[in-house]
C-alpha cells in the first residue's frame, strides 16, 4: 500500500475513531457523574461494559470471533435494558436504585464472562484483549458510526447542560427549579448509554477516560456542565488519540486501555496535588 | 378562591406504601405567613414536600384553581419555590452559579443568561446577606451560609408561593431574625409563605397562622395564640409548657417547664403561702413548685404576671379583677390561707394603698411563720409606697420573730427549720 493509502485508509480512520471513542466515553462519564451526583460514576456504571464484554466473549467462544462489534453492541444494549426494566418497574425510582441495579447486573454479567474465559481455551487472549480495549481493527465505517452517534449526543447533552447542573444537586431540587427532572433523567441516561454502547462495541471497554476526563475538565474549567460537556468531548478525544498513538508507536500496539491508565493516572494524581480535589 | 391560593383537599402522601400524612385539608392564601409545626416524625416535611409536588400524593391539590398535577415543571417553577433544609454539594459550583439555577426556567436552553438574571441573583444574595460569598465555592460554605444561599436561590426564582423546610435550622440568632423578617416582609407584600418550624417561639413571633401536625393529621389550625396552648402542646409534644403574651412583642410565646417532682416529701408537705406581685413572685413560685411544696398565693390581680405564673403552675391563687378594691370576702379568704399555711413568704414587691390590706392581714398571724425575701441591695423601705405604714408592719413582724432571706436557698433553710424553733440569737 502506498503511503497516501496508509494515511487515508488506515491511520485517519483510526485517529478519528480514537477521537470519537474518547469523546464518547468522556461525555458519558460527565453526564453520569452529574446525574448520579457522584464523582466516582463512570460511563460503565449501568452495566454497559460488562454487557459488551459478554457479547464479545460469546462471539469469541461460539463464533470464533466473528461479528465481535455487533455482539458487543447487543450485549451492552441488553445490559442497559435489563437495568432499566428492573429498576424502572415502580415508575419513579431514585437514582440510587438505578445505580445499585447497574452494579448487580454488572457483577452477574462479569461472572458469565469469567466462565466463558475459563472455557475459551486458546482463544482466551482475544477476550482478554477486548476487555482491555483497543483500536486495532477499526475502519472508516467505525469512524463514521461513532461520529454519527457522538455528534448528536454532544449537542443534546450540551443543550441540557443547565438541566445537568440542577440535577447534580438532586432530582427534587431540579424539579423545584422548574426542570422536568424525570424526563431529563431519561434523556441523559438514554443518550449517554447509547454513545457508550457504540464506543464499547468499536473499541472494547477502555477504562479511565470516562471516569477521569470530566474531573480534569472541572479542575481546569469549573463545574458548569455547559462547559464540562463540550470540554469533556474535546479532552476525552485528545487523550485517546494520544494514548493510541503512543500504544501503536512505542509499545507495538498494546491495548490502549493500559496506556490510558498507565499515563493518565499519575497525571491525574499530579493534577490533584496541584489544584486540590474540589472538582 | 383568590389568586395564588394553594389548596389541599383530603391529601395523603408518604413513602412506599406507608402514608405519613393522611387526609389533610388546608388552604393557603396570599399575604399569609403560615408555620407548620409538630413533633419529630409527625409529617411536617412530608406535608411540605407533598404541597410542592416533590412527593406524589392522593387527594386534590390545586394552585390558582388548577390541579398542581396539571402544571408542567416549568409552569410550576414559575409560581412555586421550595427551600430544602439542606442539599447535597457533590460539585464545587460557585454561589452565583447555584443562585443562577433559579433563572434557568426563564431562559431558553439555547440562549445565554441575561445581565438581568445576574442582577436578580445578586439582589437575592444581598437580601439574604450572602452577597460577599458570590464567588465562593459552595463546598467551602458553612451550614448556615449554605442555607442562606438556598434561600437566595428560591428568592431569585421570583415565585409568589414559597415553601421552606425549617429555613432557620442552621442559622444563628441574628440571621434567624433577619431571614424571618425578610419572609414576613414578602408575605406582607402578598406572597404566600409556608414554612416548617421547629422553634415554636419563632413560629409564633413571625407567623400569622400555625398548623399543628400530629401523627400525620392536622391537630390545630389558627393564630399562634389559638394553636399554642399548654393543652395542645402537651397533647402533641408530651411536654409541659407555660404560654403567655410577650409584653414587648404582644405575641404568644411559650417556655418549657422544668420537670416537677410530684412525689411529696413529708417534711416538705406543709403549706406555704407566697405574697407577691408585679412579677416578683414567678421565679420563686417555679422554684418552690419544682420542690413539690404545697403552695398558695394571693391576693393578685388577674393581669399580674405572677398570677399567670400561678395559673400555669396550677397553684391556688386568691385573685381579683384588675383595679378593684379588695373585698371583705377576698380578705377573709386570704386570712384563711395565711392561718392554714406553715410559712408565709413575702417577696420584695411594691406595696401601695391598693395592696396594703394584704400586709395588714399579716398582723393576724404568728410572726414566726413569716419569711421576708429581700434580695441583695433591697430593704423594707424600698418596697414601701404607703408612707411608712407597710414598712412599720413588716419591721414589727421582724422584731416579733419573722425572718429575712436574701436568696431562695436561704428561704429553703428557714422553711426546713421547725416553725417553733427559736430564731438564732444575733
Amino acid at each position: 500500500m502506498d503511503p497516501a493509502g496508509i494515511i487515508s485508509g488506515i491511520r485517519l480512520p483510526r485517529v478519528l475513531t480514537a477521537f470519537c471513542v474518547g469523546g464518547s466515553l468522556a461525555i458519558a462519564g460527565a453526564a453520569m457523574q452529574a446525574l448520579f451526583r457522584n464523582p466516582m460514576a463512570d460511563p460503565y456504571i449501568l452495566g454497559t461494559s460488562s454487557g459488551g464484554a459478554l457479547g464479545a466473549a460469546m462471539a469469541v467462544v461460539f463464533f470464533g470471533g466473528l461479528g465481535m462489534p455487533l455482539f458487543a453492541w447487543a450485549g451492552a444494549v441488553l445490559a442497559i435494558l435489563i437495568v432499566w426494566s428492573i429498576a424502572g418497574r415502580q415508575g419513579i425510582i431514585p437514582v440510587e436504585t438505578l445505580l445499585l441495579t447497574g452494579i448487580a447486573v454488572s457483577f452477574f454479567f462479569s461472572a458469565i464472562v469469567s466462565f466463558l474465559i475459563a472455557i475459551a481455551g486458546e482463544n482466551v487472549h482475544q477476550i482478554i484483549f477486548w476487555l482491555m480495549g483497543g483500536l486495532w481493527n477499526v475502519s472508516g465505517t467505525d469512524a463514521l458510526l461513532t461520529a454519527a452517534v457522538l455528534v448528536p449526543v454532544s449537542f443534546i447533552l450540551f443543550f441540557m447542560g443547565r438541566d445537568l447542573n440542577a440535577l447534580s444537586l438532586g432530582e427534587e431540587t431540579a424539579a423545584h427549579l422548574g426542570i422536568d427532572a424525570i424526563r431529563a433523567r431519561w434523556v441523559v441516561l438514554g443518550s449517554s448509554t447509547l454513545v457508550t454502547a457504540v464506543a464499547v462495541s468499536v473499541a472494547g471497554s477502555i477504562g479511565f477516560i470516562g471516569l477521569v476526563t470530566p474531573h480534569i475538565v472541572r479542575i481546569i474549567l469549573g463545574p458548569d456542565n455547559r462547559i464540562v460537556i463540550p470540554g469533556a468531548v474535546l479532552l476525552g478525544g485528545i487523550i485517546l488519540v494520544w494514548s493510541d498513538t503512543l500504544a501503536r508507536t512505542f509499545f507495538s500496539d498494546l491495548p490502549v486501555g493500559i496506556i490510558t491508565a498507565f499515563i493518565g493516572a499519575p497525571f491525574f494524581l499530579w493534577l490533584i496535588r496541584q489544584r486540590g480535589v474540589n472538582t | 378562591m383568590t389568586r395564588d391560593t394553594l389548596h389541599a383537599l383530603g391529601m395523603s402522601a408518604g413513602y412506599g406504601t406507608t402514608d405519613i400524612i393522611e387526609q389533610i385539608s388546608c388552604s393557603f392564601s396570599p399575604g399569609t405567613f403560615t408555620g407548620i409545626i409538630g413533633p419529630n416524625g409527625s409529617g411536617k416535611t412530608t406535608l411540605l414536600r407533598a404541597l410542592s409536588r416533590a412527593l406524589p400524593c392522593s387527594g386534590l391539590l390545586t394552585l390558582n384553581d388548577k390541579p398542581v398535577s396539571a402544571y408542567t415543571a416549568a409552569e410550576l417553577g414559575m409560581v412555586l419555590g421550595f427551600v430544602p433544609q439542606d442539599e447535597e454539594r457533590p460539585f464545587s459550583y460557585s454561589v452565583m452559579q447555584v443562585v443562577l439555577m433559579a433563572r434557568y426556567l426563564r431562559t431558553s436552553r439555547f440562549a445565554a443568561l441575561s445581565p438581568a438574571d445576574y442582577e436578580r441573583s445578586r439582589t437575592a444574595l444581598r437580601q439574604t446577606g450572602t452577597a460577599d460569598l458570590e464567588n465562593r465555592s459552595i463546598k467551602t460554605l458553612s451550614g448556615g451560609e449554605w442555607q442562606r444561599v438556598l434561600i437566595a436561590r428560591a428568592l431569585a426564582q421570583d415565585t409568589r408561593v414559597l415553601l421552606l423546610d425549617e429555613p432557620t435550622s442552621h442559622l444563628d440568632l441574628g440571621h434567624q431574625s433577619e431571614i424571618l423578617t425578610l419572609l414576613r416582609h414578602l408575605s406582607d407584600e402578598g406572597s404566600t409563605i409556608i414554612a416548617v418550624f421547629h422553634d415554636l417561639n419563632l413560629a409564633a413571633l413571625f407567623c400569622d397562622r400555625l398548623i399543628l401536625i400530629r401523627n400525620g393529621r392536622v391537630a390545630g389550625d389558627g393564630t399562634p395564640a389559638q394553636v399554642l396552648t399548654p393543652q395542645t402542646i402537651r397533647e402533641a409534644y408530651g411536654a409541659d409548657v407555660v404560654t403567655a403574651r410577650h409584653p414587648a412583642t404582644g405575641r404568644t410565646y411559650l417556655m418549657p417547664m422544668t420537670g416537677t417532682d410530684r412525689t411529696t416529701n413529708e417534711r416538705l408537705s406543709e403549706g406555704i403561702h407566697v405574697i407577691c406581685g408585679g412579677g416578683t413572685g414567678s421565679d420563686l413560685l417555679h422554684f418552690l413548685a419544682r420542690r413539690a411544696f404545697s403552695l398558695s398565693t394571693g391576693i393578685l390581680a388577674t393581669n399580674d404576671s405572677d398570677h399567670s405564673a400561678a395559673t400555669a403552675l396550677d397553684i391556688p391563687c386568691i385573685a381579683l379583677p384588675p383595679f378593684t378594691p379588695m373585698s371583705e370576702e377576698t380578705l377573709d379568704e386570704l386570712a384563711t390561707a395565711l392561718s392554714r399555711a406553715s410559712h408565709v413568704i413575702i417577696t420584695h414587691h411594691p406595696i401601695g394603698t391598693g395592696n396594703l390590706p394584704v400586709i395588714r392581714a399579716l398582723e393576724g398571724i404568728d410572726p414566726k411563720k413569716i419569711i421576708l425575701h429581700l434580695p441583695e441591695g433591697t430593704n423594707i423601705a424600698s418596697c414601701d409606697f404607703t408612707g411608712g405604714v407597710a414598712a412599720r408592719i413588716l419591721e414589727e413582724a421582724l422584731v416579733a420573730g419573722a425572718r429575712c432571706a436574701p436568696t431562695f436557698t436561704e428561704i429553703l433553710v428557714h422553711i426546713s427549720k421547725k416553725i417553733h424553733d427559736k430564731p438564732e440569737e444575733l
